[in-house]
């Protein structure tokens, strides 16, 4: 068994590190390209929203290179992305390839699909104590890799030298690959966190322009799709923090597990959304309603084209950007966004959150004069 | 007064609401019948890439909100077990209020949700929308009985071949046909002869009649979804998909070809006409199948030549095998 797994920014880390400790055989998937994307949008349904077209072409890629096994996450629904294992696998059926496709649904649609699947992911024959061993660094690797990320769009506008900070971060991202154990990542993680402090700063976070990212978990963390608007912000001289995590994405599918940053971010959505529409429509409400108590200037709204939830959301966020007169960029995300369009439009955004912040500065100012 | 929408499940729950809401003695209104002025109202204030029935759904709601006190929208989640219907749905009254700027209490909504909880949610969601109008439980429960019996009805007249549309309106009825195809959709675009262009009505004057998913029997439509080896979590994606699979296992020799009819930014309908276009590829003798997309953008006379290009098919195919059929019979 050759197993193989698609994408999601550094997803393919972590799950580099739990499979061949459980035995299993991986061909990691190739970078995800520009002909990734094209061979997903040749075979996949033509209305289909992006991801479900990239990650098709992410196994196709991978199962050219001999998986023949993949790995896939199903769903509950109401969002697409839990009919996405259903779609890859008629399609890749059609084609003729001969590959066995494993299914994570949730226990909800058979609970002994679910054991047969989660067996097959750990190997069957191996001791408990090894999977809870490796699943538990593979998690805090998964974890380790958002911590970097953060630091890095947060950092990015204040540090000296850009290629500096990204010398540091890719350089962990490689390292973390061979990590064995978990003392040898505690080791990655302090010698990162003395690299980053060691990162000579010129300006300070007060003084420069934040932007929060809500949206989809796929589009707006996979910077090799949205055309890494975070670096784009980060090279415009902003502040930018994501609301958006794999971690939370996957902690939010038990009820137990949920973390209290996301129940609060539903409990402020409420007034504008009162239930749960699918994906992470009720957290791109709740998220940027929270930007906007942090004293965020403003926040920018990613998504695939179509995306159920997310535009449920969208035609809420003009009202939560009314009320707490928080500026919103929607970018729609698909195979015919183009970058120079995007780049212009993020650009004309910047320059909007520029001119409000310097009048605002200056009303205030003209108020401090006439009440003195 | 308290208006209904026409749009979206409007066209399943007719009935049952109004029927409902009549029973606790309030006054129902509907909007008027989808025209140009609904349509433009819709695409104006609407989402911009929002599915059209939703634009047209909101179109209706500008229409009827100033001529009546209370709008009525359920939170339909779920009317099935383990099922949702699509986001859109779930979300409609937060749109409503946020879009339109009406206030909460002029909407009336409840969340109706059978996905765990089964017939318990659905009682749920209808005393909450009736506890506006009574304190009396036992009161709204009769109502909702006497409301579930016209459901009954109305679902049973519908198997008989009527279009919902026919039936609310009482238009004249499409006088049955011989030779029929499958038209597969969600009801509330194959109802709407406005923003359907009056399909069924040109697939009549084309000489076929129509069946629809709504005609067939629930039962008989879940037991050929189970082929699969994973339905979908939307009910009426997967009654779709259900009557799909039904005569594509169990022909009927009456019927000629399958038309579907979506919208272009659905988001269920995107992946399940995948399905069941690869299904009826893979059977080794198929009858043509057309997707037809819908949308603003739409026109008539493209959607007129299309069907008759597929009829045009249908016809070839029945000949061809027919003559196949002769030649294979003579000496």
């Amino acid at each position: 068994m050759r197993a193989t797994f698609p994408h999601l920014l550094h997803l393919d880390v972590a799950l580099g590190i739990l499979y061949p400790t459980l035995g299993i055989e991986i061909v990691p998937p190739p970078p995800l390209t520009r002909k990734t994307i094209e061979i997903g949008v040749k075979l996949a349904p033509q209305n289909a929203c992006f991801p479900l077209k990239v990650t098709l072409g992410n196994f196709v890629e991978s199962i050219e290179k001999g998986a023949d096994t993949l790995f896939m996450a199903g769903g509950v629904g109401p969002c697409r992305f839990g009919y996405y294992g259903q779609i890859q696998r008629l399609i890749l059926e059609d084609l003729g390839y001969k590959v066995q496709f494993i299914l994570l649904d949730h226990p909800r649609y058979g609970i002994r699909s679910f054991v047969q699947a989660l067996r097959t992911m750990t190997g069957g024959k191996i001791s408990p104590a090894r999977i809870v061993r490796a699943t538990a660094l593979a998690w805090k690797v998964l974890r380790f890799t958002e911590t970097i990320e953060a630091k890095r769009r947060a950092l990015r506008c204040l540090v000296e030298r850009k290629d500096a900070l990204d010398r540091v971060v890719e350089g962990t991202l490689t390292r973390l690959r061979w990590v064995e154990s978990v003392t040898a990542l505690e080791e990655i993680i302090r010698s990162t966190e003395e690299a980053l402090r060691a990162l000579p700063l010129v300006r300070e976070e007060g003084e420069v322009l934040k932007v929060g990212i809500v949206g989809e978990v796929y589009v707006a963390q996979e910077k090799r799709i949205n055309f890494d608007v975070e670096r784009l912000l980060g090279d415009l001289g902003v502040y930018v923090h994501n609301s958006v995590s794999t971690v939370e994405y996957i902690l939010h599918t038990l009820p137990f597990t949920r973390s209290r940053e996301k129940e609060e971010t539903w409990r402020l959505a409420r007034p504008y959304l009162q239930r749960f529409v699918g994906g992470e429509g009720i957290d791109s409400v709740g998220s940027a309603i929270r930007y906007a108590q942090w004293g965020f200037d403003g926040v920018v709204h990613l998504y695939p084209f179509t995306c159920m939830p997310e535009i449920v959301a969208k035609g809420i966020l003009t009202q939560v950007s009314k009320d707490y007169d928080l500026p919103i960029l929607h970018l729609a995300i698909d195979e015919h966004a183009g970058e120079a369009g995007l780049i212009t439009r993020v650009e004309a955004f910047v320059d909007v959150l520029e001119r409000r912040k310097k009048t605002r500065r200056k009303s205030e100012v003209g108020r401090a004069w006439t009440y003195s | 007064m308290v208006g209904i929408p026409r749009g979206l499940l409007f066209y399943r729950f007719y009935w049952l609401w109004k029927t409902f809401l009549e029973e606790l003695g309030v006054e129902v209104r509907v909007s008027p019948p989808t025209n140009k002025a609904i349509i433009r109202r819709g695409l104006t204030y609407g989402v911009e890439e929002i599915c059209f029935p939703v634009k047209v759904f909101l179109g209706h709601v500008m229409a009827i909100q100033d001529e009546v006190d209370f709008l009525f929208l359920p939170r339909m989640v779920s009317f099935h077990r383990r099922e949702y219907t699509c986001p859109k749905i779930l979300g409609l009254p937060d749109l409503v209020r946020n879009l339109f700027g009406i206030s909460s209490e002029r909407i009336i909504t409840g969340e109706v949700n059978m996905r765990d909880t089964g017939i318990w949610g659905w009682r749920q969601g209808f005393l909450e929308m009736g506890r506006r109008f009574t304190r009396q439980e036992g009161k709204i429960m009769r109502a909702l009985k006497r409301a579930e019996e016209a459901h009954k009805r109305y679902r049973e007249k519908l198997k008989t071949g009527i279009l919902p549309e026919h039936l609310i309106d009482r238009r004249e009825e499409v006088v049955p046909k011989e030779k029929k195809v499958l038209l597969l959709g969600h009801t509330y675009l194959i109802s709407d002869s406005y923003i359907n262009m009056n399909i069924v009505q040109k697939i009549h004057t084309l000489g076929y009649g129509v069946v629809t998913q709504d005609m067939v029997d629930e039962q008989r439509v879940r037991k050929y979804l189970s082929l699969l080896q994973k339905p979908s979590f939307w009910t009426i994606s997967n009654e779709i998909m259900g009557t799909a699979l039904l005569y594509l296992k169990e022909r009927d020799p009456r019927l000629k070809g399958y038309i579907h009819l979506v919208s272009f930014e659905c988001g269920p309908d995107s992946l399940v006409g995948e399905v069941i276009e690869r299904w009826i590829k893979r059977e080794s003798e198929t009858l043509p199948y057309l997707r037809l997309e819908i949308d603003e953008h739409t026109g008539e006379a493209g959607l007129l030549t299309r069907l008759e290009a597929f009829v045009d098919m249908m016809e070839w195919r029945d000949a061809h095998l027919e003559s196949n059929l002769s030649s294979s019979l003579a000496p």
